[in-house]
């Protein structure tokens, strides 16, 4: 069993390579891990491969689906995309997490506000 | 989630094509990223190694992807059980060496758990049979079975039954099942009109019998037939109903096809035909009649203890009415000791049970013994094997592998092991089975099904399960417990579990043997006592043949019975021919009332004798002497005066003193204290214990048949050389219409007597054997281990001058103190034991000190037979070689 630690909640991640794929379309892996990496400028410590178990869970889920094709640079790859079911799942976990910002924002604010 | 799951489980049919995927995308990923560090300038190795750094650990991403992919888990067994497989292949006889040990302890458990669940705890095909009781008479004459008038007494409490059955035994019957078709036999079974619906059995084809069709004495010629009879004797035919039948001569009509599946009530016996009550050929209404088996369903709320209660109550007043106090106080006082027995009849009556249930809860024991000392053995094999791959496992270990995992792996392989035994051991079963069977009465007939039954299997299942956790976690734990640095380093001092575990487990083979060995040492000592017991005749070799006669002959039987009987004396292979009632062996009693002049004991009232019908030269065919006096001739006869031979227990309780023949007479006359017309004694037999091994002779008056008032239904006794079938066709052809009823050498009559005893000494000499190899196969292994880590030890005490014979008693000692310390736990072990089974041993102790030295030296036997070839290994070490090598 894998003792590495992604560093992050899980399902954080899954909702990053959803809103991804949401902006930005079918993407492949490589595609998918580059971009997560641009967004996060770098403050995402990881290995491109946690993402392939990621995209499998997301599949076997049914929120993603997937297809081989050919990528930009005319080479087989395997491209994934946002099933409607996924995009039920981006509304859901959105405002689960502005909940989650705003309660916690509430917490940490100044005390001098109470 | 059920998608999730889906997938998954889809997943493992897919494998070699998603495998494929997988891998295809993650090279496709590992391609773009190159290009991407190629395109800024790195070198063709340093992108690729930057690409892989990017990505992490491939065979990590895989194998997470695996396991997310796949069934949690299924896999990993996949992949144990390849692994497994592949040890076992490449070590075959460690393989065979395990699975041949659990599957004869599989097989044995198996055997004797299914006897026990036919017999103990399965239940009748019947509507809720745990309501169902059965009246047991015990005491008196003819247990079991009551009278009509007592079962109608009983019918009336309502109060506690919520119906109430009668019915008599199955018994075989003359059966014509057509009005053209030839005679043959079935089972059949007298039963009240409310048999099948207080039962809840349905109707197949036709109706059943109610109320109605048991009111008058031989008025409801009606019969009903097992589903079984209808498919096997009328091939299924849809006309069955309105067939006319004859059974025991009498015309029938049947009326109904029973449901599937449904024998009646009995264990041992399975009907195929009931009739109602009313058509018996018996005194019905008479009190004294006892042929009614009483079954009830008793009402849920009332328990089987009120029923005893009341049922001890309605049958003294039932006895007190019955017995007034005129009657023999001797005769009234037996009476009045009956008692009506309240016994779940929910898994069947039987005769058999009674006598089984302790040899077989004795033999339920044995089998555990015998499993426990498999896995033993098999724990022991395990350890050895654990502590050969020491080095692969630290190996493993260093590389990573988690210890669950190679536990799981152990336990994986451990459960190989067990699911091979289990499949040997089923098929095993079934022959142990057969070799039950054989040892059962004819009576019995055979107990088991076909098929084994799911609870059987389920129990099979479950030893198999327990063998798991009893022979492979211990050393699944044990042999991974290993610090992969130590276990690595060269020349590390490989150890075999720890030999005190190896030894322990020996120990407690050697443990299981003594008390295997021991009681199969009593039972054999038992059966040879029983065996040696003077039956008082010699000839065990003689056919006794009973007969059923047709019903034209049953009158008197006497003239033909004697026509008959010279026409057999005529074959060949027949020495001698008498006949007799009843026979001499377990074939029924008869008894009378006597009066001996001169004798104190009969002065005051008569005394009850046990007495014989018999035909000239009784005595010489069965081989049985006499002491005084002559046998019989073809002159006493019913004209003649009137004789009588008695055996010597008679002549002790009722002829002491000096005893002449003819001197002495008796009288069946019991009115006069001196007696009636005298009988005058010509002869003394020795005692012939024709109530059973057991039973000691009771005094016997014999009488010349032709002097008797009605002979009865007498057995033929045939001494011949030829094997008892052989008489089957004279039989048939010197007598039209006569069928035999059975056909036996007194042997196998005193056989079936003692079948426990023959039983438990066969089959536990069987387990004691069985663990005794297992024992001493696992004292080899410990100590012939033992011998070969210490040949440098040896080499050096050679050297230093030891004699071989030191050498060979070092290890001999070896093997015979772990024997030692195995009898100091397991002899008082074998005496508890013993001590627990003393209701079965006839003429010898508990503590019968030739099994108990016996088991002692035939371990001690095994011991050294087990340190034999370790200790000429041992000798012949080369003294220079192993120093050499030092």
């Amino acid at each position: 069993m894998s003792t590495r630690d992604p560093g992050i909640l899980q399902g954080t991640l899954d909702l990053m390579v959803l809103r991804t794929l949401e902006t930005m379309g079918p993407q492949h892996g490589f595609g998918l891990a580059k971009r997560l990496q641009q967004i996060s400028a770098g403050a995402l410590d990881l290995n491109q491969g946690t993402l392939y178990p990621a995209l499998l869970r997301l599949e076997q889920r049914g929120w993603i689906s997937s297809e081989w094709g050919v990528s930009e640079a005319n080479r087989r790859a395997k491209f994934y995309d946002l099933t409607p079911a996924g995009r039920r799942q981006i509304a859901r976990e959105s405002e689960e997490w502005a909940r989650t910002v705003a309660l916690m924002e509430r917490f940490l604010k100044p005390a001098e506000e109470q | 989630m059920v998608r999730t799951l889906l997938s998954r489980v889809l997943s493992i049919f897919r494998r070699r094509l998603l495998e494929r995927d997988l891998e295809d995308e993650i090279a496709a990923h590992l391609a773009m990223q190159e290009g991407e560090f190629r395109a800024a300038g790195l070198s063709a190795a340093d992108a690729r190694a930057a690409a892989l750094r990017e990505f992490g650990g491939v065979a990590q991403t895989k194998e997470e992807y695996r396991e997310r992919r796949g069934l949690p888990g299924f896999d990993t067994v996949q992949q144990d059980v390849r692994y497994g497989l592949r040890g076992l292949a490449k070590n075959p006889g460690f393989a065979a060496a395990a699975i041949v040990s659990l599957a004869l302890g599989i097989g044995a458990n198996t055997a004797i758990f299914s006897l026990f669940h036919a017999l103990m705890l399965r239940l009748l095909p019947v509507e809720r049979p745990q309501e169902l009781v059965s009246m047991y008479r015990t005491g008196g004459w003819s247990k079991g079975f009551v009278s009509y008038p007592l079962y109608q007494e009983i019918q009336k409490r309502s109060d506690l039954f919520t119906g109430v059955i009668a019915r008599t035994g199955v018994t075989k019957a003359r059966f014509t099942p057509r009005p053209d078709a030839r005679g043959e036999f079935a089972q059949k079974e007298f039963v009240s009109g409310n048999y099948f619906s207080i039962l809840g059995i349905g109707a197949a084809r036709g109706r059943l019998f109610t109320e109605d069709d048991n009111r008058i004495p031989g008025a409801h010629p009606l019969a009903v037939i097992s589903y079984d009879l209808w498919r096997n004797r009328y091939g299924s035919d849809p006309a069955i109903l309105g067939t006319r039948i004859l059974l025991s001569e009498k015309p029938y009509t049947i009326i109904g096809v029973a449901a599937p599946g449904f024998h009646g009530v009995e264990f041992e016996q399975r009907a195929e035909i009931w009739v109602p009550a009313m058509m018996a050929d018996t005194k019905i209404a008479s009190p004294n009649y006892w042929w009614i088996w009483v079954v009830a369903r008793r009402r849920p709320e009332v328990s089987q203890k009120q029923v005893q209660a009341a049922m001890d109550v309605l049958m003294q007043q039932h006895l007190n009415a019955l017995y007034p106090k005129s009657y023999n106080a001797a005769m009234r006082q037996r009476a009045l000791g009956q008692r009506l027995e309240v016994r779940d009849a929910g898994i069947g009556l039987s005769l058999l049970r009674d006598e089984f249930s302790r040899p077989l809860t004795v033999l339920l024991a044995a089998v555990g013994l015998v499993l426990l000392a498999a896995c033993a053995n098999v724990a022991n094999l395990l350890l050895a094997r654990g502590a050969a791959r020491q080095k692969e496992i630290a190996l493993r270990l260093s590389l990573g592998a988690t210890r669950a995992r190679l536990v799981g792996q152990a336990i994986t392989e451990s459960i190989l092991l067990v699911s091979a035994g289990c499949a040997l051991g089923l098929w095993l079963a079934g022959w142990g089975q057969r070799l039950v069977v054989r040892f059962l009465p004819e009576q019995a007939g055979n107990p088991f099904s076909a098929s084994p039954s799911v609870p059987v299997l389920a129990f099979t299942l479950g030893i198999s399960a327990l063998s798991v956790l009893l022979f492979g976690l211990g050393p699944a734990l044990r042999s991974t417990a290993i610090d992969p640095a130590a276990g690595l380093r060269p020349g590390a001092l490989i150890r075999s579990g720890p030999p005190l575990m190896r030894r322990a487990l020996v120990v407690s083979q050697v443990v299981f043997s003594v008390v295997l060995v021991s009681m199969a040492a009593l039972f054999g000592h038992n059966l040879y006592a029983m065996r040696s017991i003077d039956l008082g005749f010699r000839n065990e070799s003689v056919v006794a043949v009973s007969l059923d006669l047709p019903r034209e002959l049953r009158g008197d039987t006497r003239l033909w019975i004697r026509q008959f009987a010279a026409q057999l004396s005529q074959l060949p292979a027949v020495a001698s021919v008498s006949y007799g009632f009843p026979g001499p062996f377990l074939m029924g009693t008869s008894s009378a009332s006597v009066r001996v002049p001169g004798s104190e004991r009969t002065a005051h009232e008569p005394v009850d004798v046990q007495t014989a019908h018999i035909s000239p030269r009784y005595f010489e065919t069965i081989g049985a002497r006499l002491t005084l006096g002559h046998e019989f001739g073809a002159g006493d006869n019913e004209g003649a005066r009137k004789v009588a031979v008695v055996n010597e227990a008679f002549v002790h309780a009722f002829l002491p003193g000096e005893l002449h023949p003819d001197s002495r007479r008796l009288s069946f006359d019991d009115t006069k204290p001196e007696g009636g017309e005298p009988v005058f004694i010509v002869g003394v037999v020795r005692d012939i214990r024709h109530g059973g091994i057991q039973t000691q002779a009771l005094p016997t008056v014999y009488v010349p048949i032709d002097q008797a008032g009605n002979a009865g239904n007498p057995a033929i006794l045939v001494r011949t050389h030829a094997p008892p079938s052989a008489l089957l066709g004279p039989i048939y052809g010197f007598g039209h219409g006569v069928t035999i009823g059975s056909l036996r050498t007194l042997r196998d009559q005193v056989d079936d007597s003692i079948f426990e005893q023959r039983m438990l000494a066969a089959v536990g000499a069987l387990f004691g054997t069985l663990a005794l190899v297992l024992a001493a196969v696992g004292l080899y292994g410990v100590v012939a281990y033992g011998t070969a880590r210490r040949t440098q030890e040896i080499g050096v005490r050679i050297a230093l001058g030891a004699s071989r014979g030191q050498v060979v008693g070092m290890i001999v000692r070896d093997s015979l103190l772990l024997v030692g310390v195995g009898m100091a736990i397991g002899l008082p072990a074998a005496l508890a034991a013993a001590r627990a089974v003393r209701s079965l041993l006839f003429g010898i102790e508990p503590g019968d000190p030739a099994s108990l030295i016996l088991t002692a030296l035939i371990l001690a036997a095994a011991g050294l037979l087990a340190a034999y070839l370790p200790a000429r290994r041992a000798a012949s070490v080369d003294a220079v070689r192993v120093l050499r090598a030092e």
